[in-house]
């Protein structure tokens, strides 16, 4: 059964729609990679899934439940956690409080959480920074602040923002390290990038999205040969 | 016919809110931040237009045109000075925006209100009257003439807001701003400008109002706070932001209030505008007109 | 590297800078419990009397803007409901103080619910649009309800005792209460959640925390902590009226939070004290206290944004982090 399954979901702003009749399915250990031009809908979709935005019409399945319409916090409570494309970290407060925040956010009592904290961190190469407040790291030691976050408590499904936009090559590699770490655990992921190299690298099998649809999907190297995610992309680079 | 009357009272009263509000829906719209020293423009117009008229003795429209120069000063500055670092080179503070704009912006009212206080005093003053007139009858309706001109300049003044805001480049830019800053500054609008005048349009259209009703309302130091809670209701009824949904919902405010005083309580008129506001946030927070906006 | 050993130590940790905020409002407080040995006139006692009324309100305040990060502009009014709830509960039913007081606590928690409960379920400025608007039309209500209420003359209230250092005693124990509540609040998950709040409500949702049942919850609270104070205030100046629901007096409270240091628990305490006993001296100088303070706010939040607390802390960590090296 798939992790995550949507059904004829569609979404309108004003006039535009920004997801028609999308559906997808996510299978349990998988890495899917989602990827499109800009503005084919990507954000919305993943906005959906995690509960920031409703659906106008159409159906989410988390494992076998229903859950259209659910907000973040009971989605995030369902095991199913969203990273942003702008990191989204405490800033106030140092790493070792937004790791042990997050934590207790999902339900880990004070001592685990602080267990999982330390690991986590030195996994992550933030142990040095662990006193630090949250706003005074770099922008890719933010992002790997929420990788931590994130998996505190591994979810049964992550979706992750254009992780690697704007980050350093050697950050970019760790991130990419962790995931596939991940992965071989069972984790299963949504990955939208816009890194072909990467999602070639991570993700066996891909959905393509144009306009609000899903135009092309199965093994990566296929969808990226596809005449139609081809002609939409060049659709879109012109438009520039 | 009372009706009528209060009708027409009612819309009256919606223009010079509408005067207070579309500023500060303006401002709301360029920096998503709310102005809590918007009343205190209208009181400082309102002073500025006692002052200059009673005490220098200049000619009351020409201490109106000079009312509106003191508010607009005062918005420059306050943008100059206090709204800036919201988004000129302060990186960390994108996240403490609201916090940094609601403290000073209150600092600011308590700071003006204070200052007049102790400067001019705490003595209400009668503003002198444009033209002088009498109450007059028309058709059903009583009317007071220095109401009606207020009236008809403030109406004035909006129809020329508006057609400033769609037809000139000036406006287009402020909504472009408004709509999606950082898309505005690499199309080339040079957002800080558009916003000093924003505050500039803001602090000389709620002088006006504070100054047009001087002969009115007797201005004292904290006159300023109830057309203050008064916009604030109609930013949220008209969908934070939109100036045109700003215009109508002024204009329904004071309808309504102005129904309320006579058939419900009179007492209570200014309570009106807090249950309209409570029902709307529960009902249709985006306001009356506003969409509803993406939360991410 | 010279970032990372400026703060490299655990005091930096949440649970530590906030054990020891609470030692020094401790000590604070240990100094306050010495005053009436040097401040022997009633004035001067009341004078500190008020201070600790302020303190109160500035704890409330800090609660939901230093904490939570939601700016609420109605925690005199608050104070006011509160004072009002004891005053017409023996004005209207001969209800006991014992009886009064507690209705006050209980009554602006629930006020405070209830409106929590519609506003605070949107993002953006309309915590502070609403409050703003509830604050002065409630004061202008209970003005206008002369029936009712007295209206601005103002409704008389049994005293708890006569004496003055009873009073003060009895203010300062409030205050030890209200901040013993607050640390043991803000070193549970509780209060991580609120922080989390106040730095990011979309991330921390994205999170699981349910940011919309917090908010309330610091609403509502922080609405009782100031009911608490205005209900004790009236017993003991023996008269409440609507003057205590000013937006002034919100205007000074904010001032004390914002001088003191925000999101601390001896910052508000000592910006109290420090501006109530400022304005009771600019008094003399003709009454330019609020200009003053207005103009201090603004200097400090364009400035000096973690107040003086906030700044005595910062040296400290940074003595301490020498120290060590």
């Amino acid at each position: 059964m798939s992790v995550l399954r949507t059904e004829g979901l569609q979404k309108h702003f004003g006039g535009i729609s920004a997801v028609a009749d999308c559906s997808i399915a996510v299978e349990p250990g998988e890495i899917l990679g989602l990827i499109g031009p800009n503005g084919s809908g990507k954000t919305s979709l993943l906005n959906i899934l995690s509960g920031f935005l409703a659906p106008d019409a159409g159906s989410v399945w988390l494992a076998e439940e229903v859950v259209t319409g659910m907000t973040p916090v009971q989605l995030a409570r369902r095991g199913l956690l969203r990273m942003f494309q702008m990191t989204r970290v405490f800033t106030r407060i140092t790493v070792v409080d937004n790791m042990l925040t997050a934590g207790l956010a999902l339900g880990l009592s004070e001592r685990e959480a602080e267990r999982r904290t330390e690991s986590l961190l030195d996994e992550l190469a933030l142990a040095q920074v662990r006193y630090l407040d949250a706003g005074q790291l770099s922008g890719g030691q933010k992002k790997l602040l929420e990788f931590g976050m994130c998996f505190i408590e591994p979810p049964r499904i992550a979706l992750l923002d254009e992780p690697f936009a704007a980050v350093h090559p050697v950050m970019r590699e760790a991130m990419a390290g962790f995931i596939r770490r991940r992965h071989a655990l069972g984790q299963t992921f949504i990955l939208v990038s816009h890194d072909m190299p990467i999602i070639v690298d991570l993700c066996p099998r891909a959905v393509c999205m144009n306009a609000g649809r899903v135009i092309a999907s199965g093994a990566t190297r296929t969808v990226l040969q596809s005449a139609a995610v081809i002609e939409a992309y060049l659709a879109a680079s012109a438009d520039v | 016919m009372l009706a009528v009357d209060l009708l027409v009272n009612g819309l009256i009263f919606g223009l010079f809110y509408a005067l207070m509000a579309v500023g500060l829906a303006m401002i709301f719209g360029v920096l998503k931040v709310v102005n809590f020293a918007h009343g205190e423009f209208y009181m400082i117009g309102s002073y500025a237009y006692v002052l200059i008229a009673l005490k220098l003795g200049i000619p009351p429209w020409l201490a109106l045109l000079l009312a509106a120069l003191t508010g607009g000063a005062l918005g420059w500055l306050v943008e100059r000075l206090l709204m800036r670092p919201l988004y000129v080179g302060h990186g960390d503070w994108s996240i403490a925006k609201d916090e940094y704009a609601v403290v000073v912006t209150f600092g600011l009212s308590l700071l003006l209100v204070n200052l007049v206080d102790k400067i001019v005093g705490p003595y209400p003053f009668r503003g002198p009257v444009l033209i002088e007139t009498a109450r007059f009858q028309l058709g059903p309706v009583m009317l007071n003439g220095q109401k009606l001109i207020a009236a008809g300049v403030s109406l004035g003044l909006l129809i020329g807001l508006a057609l400033f805001i769609k037809r000139s480049l000036w406006g287009r830019q402020i909504q472009a701003v408004a709509q999606n800053r950082l898309g505005a500054s690499l199309a080339g609008i040079d957002a800080t400008k558009t916003t000093s005048l924003v505050f500039v349009i803001s602090g000389m259209m709620a002088a006006l109002a504070g100054a047009l009703l001087a002969p009115l309302i007797n201005p004292g130091p904290d006159v300023g706070a109830f057309p203050a809670i008064k916009s604030y209701v109609i930013v949220v009824l008209g969908g934070m932001g939109s100036i045109w949904g700003g215009m109508a919902a002024a204009l329904i405010l004071g309808v309504c209030e102005s129904f309320f005083a006579v058939y419900v309580s009179y007492a209570y008129r200014d309570a009106f505008g807090l249950i309209l506001l409570i029902l709307v946030l529960l009902v249709r927070p985006q306001g009356m007109f506003g969409e509803k906006g993406r939360e991410v | 590297m010279s970032r990372v050993t400026t703060t490299s130590d655990a005091g930096n940790l949440w649970v530590n800078r906030l054990r020891r905020d609470f030692r020094a409002s401790l000590a604070l407080l240990a100094l306050l419990s010495l005053a009436p040995l040097v401040v022997t006139t009633p004035y001067s006692l009341g004078i500190l009397i008020v201070s600790i009324y302020f303190a109160l309100l500035a704890l409330g305040w800090n609660l939901l803007a230093g904490f939570t990060g939601q700016f609420s502009l109605a925690p005199a009014a608050f104070a006011m409901l509160g004072a009002y709830t004891t005053a017409l509960l023996d004005y209207h039913l001969k209800a006991p103080l014992a009886v009064g007081i507690p209705a006050a606590i209980i009554g602006t928690a629930l006020l405070g619910w209830l409106l929590g409960k519609v506003v605070l379920r949107l993002k953006g400025p309309y915590l502070s649009l609403t409050t703003l608007s509830f604050a002065e039309i409630a004061r202008v209500v209970i003005g206008n309800s002369v029936e009712f209420t007295r209206g601005d003359q103002g409704l008389n209230v049994p005293t708890l005792f006569e004496s003055r250092v009873g009073y003060y005693y009895l203010f300062l124990a409030v205050l030890l209460s209200v901040l013993i509540v607050l640390y043991l609040l803000m070193k549970s998950r509780t209060g991580r959640f609120w922080l989390a709040i106040r730095d990011d409500a979309t991330g921390a949702a994205s999170r699981g925390i349910d940011v919309v049942r917090y908010k309330t919850l610091a609403f509502a609270l922080s609405c009782a902590i100031c009911g608490l104070a205005g209900s004790l205030y009236g017993t003991f100046s023996q008269l409440v009226s609507p003057e205590l629901g000013l937006l002034m007096q919100t205007g000074l409270v904010i001032s004390m939070v914002v001088i003191g240091g925000m999101g601390t628990l001896t910052g508000p305490v000592v910006g109290a004290l420090l501006v109530y006993l400022a304005s009771e001296w600019l008094r003399d100088f003709g009454n330019i206290q609020m200009i003053v303070f207005a103009a201090a706010v603004i200097l400090f939040a364009r400035f000096l944004r973690t107040g003086l607390w906030g700044l005595a802390g910062r040296r400290f960590r940074r003595q301490s982090a020498s120290g060590k090296t």
